[in-house]
């Protein structure tokens, strides 16, 4: 199933930001694990995961530092911070609210 | 065989080509390319296949690129307005912005020095006084300015200071009896002795190597673009001051004359030369532009002159204005074809533009041709007079410049030899420029008896 753009660009946030509340995590990690959870319905971009990571960065919801992994690959992960949970608690309502409505309006049409 | 680590590189190199990244950002793209190759290796895929579905999963590189355009866009233009190293940077750019500041002001006020001793700017019997001296006016700051950058040691602060001290004290001295046209060859040909001495002040120690030489060219076009442009900005400011202030009814012509336009001037002067060695990246990307766009303008303009001057039959033997008309296209173009070639990316295979110098110098060389015959038909007619030995010299210089650019060039472009062997001639050429200047500004008055 294709999922549209738009919708792909508004899930981003709060995907990562759940995510990143389970433990850090690099970029490429982070991808894999989206497809994992959507069972590969979700196909981002993989480029574009790193501007909108940069953007949380400089919006101060996450933190980055660089670490050795076991190959010996420089990794850059990503660490949610206080104001990153925070807004992971705002989205969240705000998907919940827009879920329940929806669910409601489904569950009308089914009775119908 | 596939070569992987090859491919990566390139693909990095790609990125980084746009200007968009940071090399972290660079470094966490490829670690990710890299991530990605290896697992679909694992899954059985051969090394280019994984390569190719990794670039492909990674993205279009435009919109990536752009993406980060926006994120990394802050970093962009601070680049712009802080000196990129540091703190260091900055109290040493303080430094300079101070002493464009003081310079301005010191030069503005030694214009107006000659004022307590009766000579006024605007008054028509001092102005070949004032256009004499011009260049002393300015010139030593700028090159003072160089000094204290490079940290010269005493030789060099001397000998620089001591030619312009000298160079004063002669022009000042010597005497000057109608028509005065010796006079007035010095006031042309001074400014340019002058401004290549600054050059040595610019260049440093190194001044006798051809890279440096080079950049003083690139630099000397590029102070012109930007000293042109900021110049029409105070022209504006000034016209703009006398107009609010007329409404009101009060007349600052004087004022603009007397001041504003000494001030300004000098300022321009320093503030071109300051902004053209500190903001290099902010002017290397607009300079070359502007020339690579006149350049073919040029070409056409003199291109139609010759024909015209054919088809028409008029001979410019007839009209001495048709003499100084000609010598000024040539500096101008010669100017221009300088400086292409002194901004020229040793990179780029794209020829175009070497084609097009090309043409430029062969219209030159032709108009040259047809200026020198003219100047021999005069010289032989009406005698000798300075003038005509100055323009005969001048043309010379330039048609020995033009032919042996011409000459390199051509054999640049059938690979008989490279470019920096174009570039050494030309800048060994400077000094000939140098001893004509001093001979025409220094010599040309005692040869010909002051007259």
């Amino acid at each position: 199933m294709n999922v549209s753009k738009d919708l792909i660009a508004a899930s981003a946030v709060p995907l990562i930001l759940a995510i990143l509340k389970q433990g850090d995590s690099y970029g490429y990690s982070i991808i894999k694990k989206v497809k994992e959870l959507s069972g590969n319905e979700l196909v981002w971009s993989e480029g574009m995961l790193y501007p909108v990571l940069h953007r949380l960065e400089d919006q101060n919801l996450i933190q980055s530092y660089w670490r050795n992994s076991e190959t010996g690959r420089r990794r850059k992960y990503y660490t949610i911070k206080d104001d990153g949970l925070k807004e992971l608690e705002l989205q969240k309502k705000q998907w919940d609210m827009v879920h329940s409505a929806l669910s409601k309006t489904w569950q009308k049409l089914n009775q119908e | 065989m596939f070569d992987l680590e090859l491919n990566i590189r390139s693909w990095s190199d790609h990125l980084r080509a746009r200007g968009n990244f940071k090399e972290t950002d660079l470094l966490e793209l490829e670690n990710h390319l890299r991530d990605e190759i290896d697992d679909l290796i694992e899954a059985g895929l051969s090394q280019d296949e994984s390569f190719l579905i990794g670039v492909k999963r990674l993205g279009n590189v435009n919109a990536i690129s752009e993406e980060y355009s926006k994120v990394n866009s802050e970093n962009l233009w601070k680049h712009l307005l802080i000196d990129p190293d540091h703190v260091y940077g900055v109290s040493r750019n303080r430094k300079y912005i101070a002493l464009v500041i003081i310079f301005s002001l010191l030069a503005g006020t030694l214009m107006k020095i000659p004022e307590l001793f009766g000579f006024k700017l605007f008054n028509p019997a001092d102005q070949l006084f004032y256009f004499k001296n011009l260049s002393l006016f300015i010139l030593p700051f700028i090159a003072v300015f160089f000094l204290v950058k490079h940290q010269s040691n005493w030789k060099m602060t001397a000998s620089i200071l001591g030619i312009f001290f000298l160079a004063a004290l002669t022009i000042n001295l010597f005497p000057s009896y109608p028509p005065k046209s010796t006079e007035l060859l010095t006031g042309i040909h001074l400014p340019i002795f002058l401004w290549l001495i600054t050059g040595a002040a610019y260049m440093g120690l190194e001044w006798k190597l051809t890279g440096r030489r080079m950049d003083f060219i690139r630099f000397t076009g590029e102070a012109v673009i930007y000293g042109t442009l900021i110049f029409c900005g105070i022209i504006v400011l000034a016209l703009f001051t006398e107009t609010i202030f007329r409404a009101i009814q009060i007349d600052l012509s004087s004022f603009i004359q007397q001041y504003l336009s000494v001030y300004g001037g000098c300022a321009t002067a320093m503030i071109t030369v300051y902004l053209v060695e500190y903001k290099k990246s902010v002017v290397e990307n607009f300079a070359p532009i502007l020339a690579k766009l006149f350049s073919p303008l040029f070409l056409i303009t003199m291109i139609a002159f010759l024909f015209v001057m054919i088809i028409s039959g008029k001979s410019p033997f007839v009209d001495r204005n048709f003499l100084i008309g000609f010598d000024l296209m040539l500096v101008l173009v010669l100017g221009l074809v300088l400086y292409v070639i002194s901004a020229r990316d040793s990179h780029d295979n794209n020829k175009l533009f070497d084609y097009l110098n090309l043409a430029l110098i062969l219209a030159a060389l032709i108009i040259d041709g047809v200026a020198l015959s003219a100047i021999l038909f005069r010289l032989s007619t009406f005698g000798i007079t300075p003038n005509k030995i100055a323009a005969l010299g001048e043309n010379l210089t330039l048609l020995v410049n033009l032919g042996g650019l011409a000459w390199l060039y051509l054999r640049y472009l059938v690979k008989k030899n490279d470019f920096p062997h174009l570039e050494k001639w030309q800048t060994a050429y400077l000094s000939v420029y140098v001893i004509w200047m001093a001979v025409v500004a220094f010599a040309f008055p005692i040869m010909f008896r002051f007259s």
